[in-house]
């Protein structure tokens, strides 16, 4: 298919820089000013589709910067890291570190970790729905084979840790958020993002808990995810979280 | 199992996520309701679970806007299985793609971008909608595009390459006629002419949509009311071919839900008045 190949990636070069367009010309119909001014309309469709995904996938960021920046962003964004798949639900995985390194966001330093956590929101709103699960099973297992328990949690949840507070700035972009706006600036959070049933909850979450958490994501034993959170926070609760992750149904299974 | 093509009439709406809550509380009087299917690769979630309620309460349409079957880049596998799992996880009444292509060299421009139609794209997409029927194990629908520019190197008018498309591989025509007036605008040809190249038995739904007037071109935006020129394309289209399922295709500025009501309590009158006659 070499013709057909070679017409769309001219046809893809000047979508993409506007200075192709001239080497297209030789494919289509009407004159070079026709050209130009139609290929522009798919241009701003390009654009748009990516402004689309990515105030879907990030909405805090978009309302922190506002819609016309946000649009910039994107724009940017996908010139440096184009769309690889026909599902814009994959696209903007790595805005975090777009707007970590951009120029024109270097005043708002959180930015990159919002975007982590929002990256973490947008995938967790798809993830499977949490099976069904009886934790009474786990008061069945023998003491000495606890410290072997794999934890399966629930599809989605995620730690995202951050000098910024992160969490807190998340809350009160929340549509329909009525609450205090104050931020205070000076706080380190680490967030648990988890599914409530369909909707997905952001919350601030202890640095021992979160330190348990991420090493039994990672597939630790839960002995062995203990003993690491405890090296760094002698006064780690693991009963007082297992209480709440339970209560929360942030734990789904687990294997022996 | 799914069934081949389940026999369905009537007009039907797109279901966006502003108008679940109203429409699953009011369950309005429509023939189906129609989703992007690429909103919908998902394990799970709100959206699955809205998708699953719509399911429970009106056969579906899945529309696809991200598989690129005209692409010169491979087809890809991964974006068709997860379609082949939508439609096992939906049943859906029907399901369509665009003849366009989207991406090249690995670059996706997540647009319905059109082809030049000669022999050379004939060829690759009846190779590409039989594997994806061959996949789906079921008919699909092939939408004719909007477009804003024309390639040079096309031979065959587009309803001439789509019927010839649905003579060879058996797939069925989405006919936009949104799109039809769009390019006849656009390009200059006659839509009626247009729709005399087509066989009535391929067309399996039409799609009705707004447009924005942008200096000298019509601009395929799903934005606002279909305009008169396009409601007398239908009638045509209907008397020609008969009633056929007819969405009313709304997606950017989206109206209150009873906007989109009236505009496919339009569409039923025309066709059910117009197919009489056919």
């Amino acid at each position: 298919m070499p013709e057909l190949f070679d017409f769309q990636s001219d046809f893809g070069a000047a979508l993409r820089d506007r200075r192709r367009t001239p080497a297209m010309q030789r494919w289509l119909a009407g004159d070079a000013d026709l050209v130009d001014r139609r290929m522009a309309i798919y241009r701003a469709n390009m654009v748009a589709a990516a402004d689309k995904a990515l105030s879907s996938a990030y909405p805090v960021i978009r309302q922190v910067v506002g819609a016309e920046f946000f649009h910039g962003l994107a724009r940017e964004y996908q010139r440096g890291t184009p769309s690889t798949s026909g599902d814009l639900t994959d696209f903007g995985a790595s805005f975090d570190a777009f707007v970590a390194a951009f120029e024109h966001t270097q005043s708002l330093p959180y930015l990159p970790d919002v975007a982590r956590l929002e990256w973490a929101v947008h995938r967790a709103a798809g993830a499977a729905d949490a099976p069904d699960w009886d934790a009474a099973a786990l008061g069945a297992v023998q003491p000495e084979q606890q410290a072997a328990i794999r934890f399966a949690w629930s599809p989605g949840l995620a730690v995202v840790e951050s000098p910024h507070p992160v969490a807190r700035i998340w809350t009160i972009h929340q549509p329909g958020f009525d609450g205090e706006f104050g931020v205070d600036w000076d706080r380190a959070d680490t967030a648990l993002v988890a599914r409530d049933g369909f909707a997905v909850v952001v919350t601030e979450c202890d640095a021992a808990d979160a330190t348990f958490i991420r090493a039994s994501l990672a597939g630790a034993p839960l002995g062995d995810a203990a003993a690491t959170t405890l090296a760094t926070h002698p006064d780690f609760d693991l009963g007082a979280l297992l209480v709440r992750a339970m209560a929360a149904r942030l734990v789904c299974g687990f294997t022996l | 199992m799914i069934a081949a093509n389940p026999v369905l009439s009537g007009t039907g709406i797109g279901l966006r996520q502003p108008h679940y809550r109203e429409v699953f509380e009011r369950l309005p009087e429509l023939a189906f309701l129609e989703v992007h299917s690429e909103n919908f690769f998902l394990e799970g979630g709100a959206a699955m679970h809205a998708l699953e309620r719509a399911r429970a309460a009106y056969p579906i349409s899945l529309h696809g806007v991200g598989l690129s079957l005209g692409s010169a880049d491979a087809l890809a596998g991964e974006h068709l299985a997860k379609l082949k799992r939508l439609v096992e996880r939906v049943e859906p009444a029907l399901v369509s793609e665009h003849l366009c292509w989207g991406s090249v060299g690995g670059v996706h421009f997540n647009d319905l971008l059109p082809l030049p139609r000669n022999d050379e794209t004939l060829a690759l997409l009846c190779d590409r909608v039989d594997r994806v029927q061959s996949t789906l194990k079921r008919r699909i629908l092939v939408e004719n595009l909007s477009a804003y520019i024309a390639c040079r190197d096309s031979g065959m008018s587009e309803a001439a390459f789509l019927a010839a498309l649905a003579r060879r591989t058996g797939c069925g025509l989405l006919l936009d006629v949104n799109n039809l007036y769009v390019n006849a605008i656009n390009f200059g040809f006659d839509p009626v002419a247009a729709l005399a190249e087509l066989d009535a038995d391929s067309i399996g739904q039409m799609h009705l949509a707004g447009h924005a007037v942008v200096d000298d071109c019509l601009i395929d935006t799903h934005g606002s009311l279909v305009c008169d020129p396009v409601w007398s394309l239908y009638e045509e289209a209907c008397r020609r071919f008969g009633a056929r399922p007819t969405l009313i295709e709304w997606d950017t500025d989206l109206p209150a839900l009873d906007v989109l009501l009236q505009q496919a309590a339009q569409a039923s009158d025309i066709a059910q008045r117009e197919a009489a006659h056919a």
